[in-house]
């Protein structure tokens, strides 16, 4: 059996509501241990793009591949391999954080396997003194954190992430960065949208722009003498009130 | 082996909100109080009657209690995951989507059954006419449980529909009675009969249950395609909307 190359692929990707078209004809592949960036202005469909990677919606056209087998709808394998944090934290606020872990490490079965696993993800979060508080009491940046705990639950092979960095301090953001370069040497394909600029000039090996749901442009750190300026250059393209969001310096 | 982790996750899904309903006692303390305060106003109103009204009156009452009380629960069951959208989390997790309709409608059956823990003792205690619901508890136990099981496969499938909707709660009344008033039907026709001795009351009962699978099967069958479409509407009205 041959190992597939790419964790995904997409091909011709569109997607509209109605006649309102948000993506057209988006492809690209996604390697195993690599980080994709995703960059765009606000309404230019990453998080539809997301949305349909995550196979929270169906695309209107195109196809979709995952470790190199076409999937029109995902099943429960498919998304034991994968994970997502969204832009929102998505946790449970009446439970304490280590609750809301177990809950989900439960749920994929994993629990009698590697019990001490959600504390010591709360731990490499920096949430372990806050183990047993209810999340509903947690500042935005912790529940972030906690988020990304739970998508780390079972190692995913893919992990998707929207807008990962809103939200968190500077150590926050640093220790994200970590984690996202951790999970990049264990392996693990990783697909984020950000709009911070620097945040994702850290951990991305290749960006894509997304523009009016076209990709318009990427650049790779492997093709640029200086990844963070040919970003700036690549991030010219956005506009101009933009660009002024995410502190850049066109 | 995908029925064994079916029923798993669906218990570790109900477990998590037992677990939750146990720190702020939302659901129990609404449905248990209204379910207090209907069968005092109906005992104030109907306490006068005689022995033949009130056997015609008690399968009402009973009913009628066990419709609102639903109607209320199911408005709130997926509350907690509408506030903090963690039917997302849910929806992107390897979790059988079968398994959080079974998981939220065990608690919503279990919540209304709990309601009748307060109703039918209520009921026998301001009626006398209700007393063999007292007198053949197994049979009283068997007719609430499949007459609230067929009210709840349907309302739970629905409230599913409205969980990624704001403010649409309203929708589910119009939809939910209309669809279990069969089932509350023939569940007034068998309580009366228990209250009556009828001979016929094993034959509704096993009609009820009949309800019951058609419309577990049909709810678990269908749930996939109303979630996962309501949540796919929920978000194209998000993305569509800025851009009006």
């Amino acid at each position: 059996m041959t190992v597939p190359t790419h964790v995904l692929e997409l091909r011709g990707i569109s997607k509209r509501f109605g006649r309102l078209a948000v993506l057209r004809q988006v492809e690209f592949v996604l390697a195993p241990g690599e980080v994709l960036g995703l960059i765009g202005a606000n309404g230019a469909g990453k998080t539809t793009l997301l949305s349909i990677v995550a196979g929270l919606l169906p695309p209107s056209e195109g196809e979709r591949r995952y470790w190199g087998e076409p999937v029109t709808e995902l099943r429960c394998e498919h998304r034991a391999r994968m994970a997502i944090v969204s832009h929102t934290a998505q946790v449970y606020a009446r439970l304490t954080a280590r609750e809301n872990l177990r809950l989900f490490d439960e749920l994929r079965g994993t629990a009698g396997l590697a019990s001490a696993q959600p504390d010591a993800l709360l731990d490499r979060l920096g949430l372990g003194h806050a183990r047993d508080r209810l999340a509903g009491t947690f500042s935005r940046g912790m529940l972030q954190r906690l988020a990304l705990a739970r998508a780390l639950l079972g190692a995913p092979e893919l992990l998707l992430l929207d807008e990962p960095f809103t939200a968190l301090d500077r150590p926050g953001r640093a220790l994200l960065a970590d984690v996202l370069l951790e999970e990049r040497s264990r392996g693990a394909a990783i697909f984020l949208s950000s709009h911070d600029f620097d945040a994702i000039a850290e951990v991305a090996d290749r960006v894509l722009l997304l523009e009016g749901g076209r990709i318009v442009g990427q650049v790779a750190r492997r093709d640029a003498a200086d990844f963070r300026v040919a970003l700036q250059r690549l991030a010219g393209h956005l506009p101009e009130r933009d660009r002024m969001r995410e502190g850049l310096r066109a | 082996m995908r029925s064994g982790s079916l029923a798993r996750q669906a218990w570790i899904l109900a477990r998590n909100d037992l677990r939750q309903e146990s720190r702020d006692l939302e659901l129990v303390l609404t449905a248990g109080f209204f379910s207090l305060v209907v069968l005092v106003m109906f005992g104030l109103s109907f306490s006068a009657l005689d022995r033949h009204a009130q056997v015609l009156a008690i399968p009402g009452v009973l009913w009628l209690a066990v419709a609102f009380v639903g109607a209320l629960t199911l408005t709130r069951i997926f509350d907690r995951e509408r506030e903090a959208d963690t039917l997302r989390a849910l929806l992107v997790a390897p979790v059988e989507r079968q398994a959080i309709y079974l998981g939220k409608a065990a608690v919503t059956l279990l919540v209304l059954v709990g309601c009748n823990a307060i109703l039918v003792p209520g009921l026998v205690f301001l009626f006398p006419a209700a007393a063999p619901m007292a007198e053949r508890p197994l049979e009283t136990l068997a007719l609430v449980v499949l007459g609230c099981l067929a009210y709840t496969s349907v309302g739970t499938l629905f409230a599913a529909g409205l969980a990624s909707s704001s403010g649409k709660n309203v929708l589910l009344s119009v939809i939910l009675y209309p669809l279990t008033t069969p089932a509350l039907l023939l569940a007034v026709v068998a309580t009366r009969a228990l209250l009556e001795g009828h001979p016929l009351f094993l034959t509704y009962l096993g009609q009820l249950a009949a309800i019951d699978v058609v419309t577990l099967a049909l709810s678990v069958w269908l749930f996939e395609s109303v979630l996962v479409g309501a949540d796919a509407s929920a978000r194209r009205r998000s993305a569509a909307g800025p851009r009006r």
